[in-house]
């Protein structure tokens, strides 16, 4: 159904993300993990076609056909909003706060058509879907008289009204607490039709994703079904990363990765980690290809 | 909002009080009784103190601060000490010229500020949307009356287009009346848009750079739309504030403008009465001056209130 093939994208001269590709198919959840700087916000946002200004995808990313990079806007906008919806990291910003809460859900089908009547009564009736309590009241409050859980699931419903084909979700639970997270992760678990979910939390990855692709340095490193990538990693930075996040016992240092991540365009060639591998050596200067059926690497000296 | 709205009420008439109580200890506290002005120095003292009982400024203070201010809500501003007639209807007729004045200047200065300023702000990364913020740097730095004084020059002496001053009543020739406030308009509202793009421009691009405008594109609208419906509104915030502070300048400029065009408004007024020493008439102008300055800062506290739901 989606299905991203080779996509780059670009900073002037710096390429901040490079040659990634995956697909999701219908009824999917699929989770991009890595750490800040990775380029898994902007492989995001290069499929909304929201990209900062000046910085330019290229490659190609297709919806059931549909092109997604390198159209003029013109038609992605038709796309966005209807096809592919996005909920954003920080809840507490990303409504208008001079507007009602229903206004705002409302909004996003009249955008794409529907009677302004219908929207307005449709807009209650997915406030409730997102489950929150009394959605009438709720569409007639403005943002700063909800909490940041209930303005996310406010975000949730406005992605959802025109029922999307794709449900994009950045780090949607990082600025919640604990408690609001999980129900926050079980609601996009059973509303989102495929789902493409950005975080660099592995338990939340866990608990939502079928299948995970990981990145670093701007490229997809592994990738795969996510118990097999969890269970048995084979790229040496995936096994860090699960080795950091581990819990070790008491009095043991906690394990690292070594070194930290390099800015954009600071990285190596040919391997993006081998600055920080400890397995790495002369032949890590030759790029490693994205390789295996199913589960996928990229490494030279793969772990297991 | 009816409670906020007797709160805010209550606090203007309290401040137009004490306005009242400023401005009327002011002009008492100035040296030179008006009874002996009116007289000159050959006068009797009988002849003195019998006017001064005339004129009621034998009696205390207080009773005279009473005596004045309890008129004004009528309209009555006392009996000129100079000419013998109430103040209150030449205050009335000079306040109405004066408030078209600066509404109007109001209205160019809108006019020009807020279409340049949010281009301005769109194309902040090219050289036409720079070009925009330079020419309002330098429009800023020109005063009201020197602008007046250049398009009097450039319109009215070498295009002989619009007459370079005087004041025809809106009841006898509207058209005239009309050509006779365009210069007085352009000179009051260049400068003050000039400031006001420069305040424009940074409110948009503010909102521009909100999460609130990429969630409105993320739902489909374009970059513009996007601006128009969500970033519009919330850059008015900050940019009515400059809007009160400048109404006031402007009411203060158009003293000014009305003497460059001849123009029969309370700032005219104002020069006239205290080039006869007419105390009581300087005292009403003043006093409207102030009232208004107050008036503005209450419709301003007032519209953020409709504005932002954020301080109901």
């Amino acid at each position: 159904m989606l299905s991203v093939d080779g996509l780059d994208v670009h900073a002037g001269p710096v390429r901040l993300v490079r040659d990634v590709s995956f697909g999701i198919g219908p009824g999917e959840r699929v989770g991009l993990i890595g750490e800040s700087g990775s380029g898994k916000s902007l492989t995001a946002l290069s499929l909304m076609g929201l990209l900062p200004e000046g910085v330019t995808a290229s490659g190609r990313a297709t919806l059931d056909g549909d092109d997604l990079v390198g159209v003029p806007e013109r038609r992605l906008k038709r796309l966005r909003g209807r096809e592919v919806s996005m909920v954003f990291q920080e809840p507490m910003t990303a409504l208008n706060p001079l507007m009602r809460v229903g206004a705002q859900v409302a909004e996003v089908m009249t955008l794409h058509g529907r009677p302004r009547a219908e929207a307005r009564e449709r807009a209650v009736h997915l406030l409730g879907r997102v489950r929150l309590p009394r959605p009438e009241q709720i569409a007639r409050a403005y943002p700063h008289q909800l909490s940041g859980g209930q303005r996310q699931r406010v975000m949730l419903a406005i992605a959802l009204a025109n029922e999307p084909r794709l449900l994009i979700c950045d780090e949607p639970t990082t600025a919640l607490d604990v408690t609001v997270q999980k129900q926050m992760l079980e609601l996009i678990a059973e509303v989102a039709p495929a789902l493409l979910f950005i975080t660099h939390d592995l338990a939340v990855v866990a608990s939502v994703c079928e299948r995970v692709v990981v990145m670093y340095g701007g490229r997809v490193v592994e990738s795969g079904p996510i118990r097999e990538v969890f269970t048995n990693p084979r790229h040496r930075y995936t096994e860090g990363l699960l080795a950091a996040s581990r819990l070790t016992p008491r009095g043991t240092r906690l394990p690292t990765i070594k070194g930290s991540v390099p800015a954009a365009g600071g990285f190596p060639d040919g391997c993006v980690f081998r600055n920080r591998c400890p397995h790495a050596t002369e032949a890590c200067e030759q790029e490693p290809a994205l390789t295996g059926d199913g589960h996928a690497f990229a490494c030279w000296h793969p772990a297991g | 909002m009816i409670l906020y709205l007797l709160k805010r009420l209550a606090v203007l008439a309290a401040s137009i009080a004490a306005a009242g109580v400023a401005v009327f200890a002011f002009m008492a506290l100035l040296p030179g009784d008006p009874a002996e002005v009116a007289l000159g120095v050959n006068a009797t003292p009988e002849a003195v103190a019998a006017l001064r009982t005339q004129f009621g400024t034998d009696r205390p203070a207080a009773a005279q601060f009473l005596d004045w201010f309890g008129g004004l809500a009528g309209g009555d501003f006392g009996v000129s000490y100079v000419t013998s007639s109430p103040v209150g209807p030449q205050i009335g007729d000079r306040l109405g010229v004066t408030a078209v004045l600066v509404l109007g200047g109001m209205a160019v200065a809108l006019l020009i500020a807020v279409p340049l300023g949010t281009f301005a702000a769109v194309h902040h990364r090219n050289p036409l949307g720079a070009a925009i913020s330079a020419a309002s740097q330098a429009g800023i730095a020109v005063p009201a009356f020197l602008a007046g004084i250049l398009l009097v020059y450039v319109f009215a002496v070498k295009a002989q287009a619009l007459p370079s001053g005087g004041y025809v009543p809106l009841a006898d020739d509207p058209a005239e009346w009309l050509r006779g406030l365009v210069l007085p308009w352009l000179s009051l509202g260049l400068v003050q848009g000039a400031v006001l793009t420069r305040y424009v421009r940074s409110a948009v691009l503010d909102v521009m750079r909100e999460d609130y405008l990429r969630t409105a594109r993320a739902k489909g609208r374009g970059a513009l739309g996007a601006l128009w419906r969500h970033g519009l509104r919330n850059a008015s915030v900050p940019v009515v504030t400059v809007l009160g502070l400048q109404l006031a300048t402007l009411l203060v400029g158009a003293v000014v403008v009305e003497r460059v065009f001849v123009i029969p408004g309370l700032g005219d007024l104002l020069l006239n009465g205290v080039a006869a020493r007419d105390l009581l008439l300087v005292q009403g102008v003043v006093m409207v001056l102030v009232a208004a300055v107050l008036l503005i800062n209450f419709v301003v506290d007032v519209t953020y209130h409709l504005l932002d739901p954020r301080l109901r």
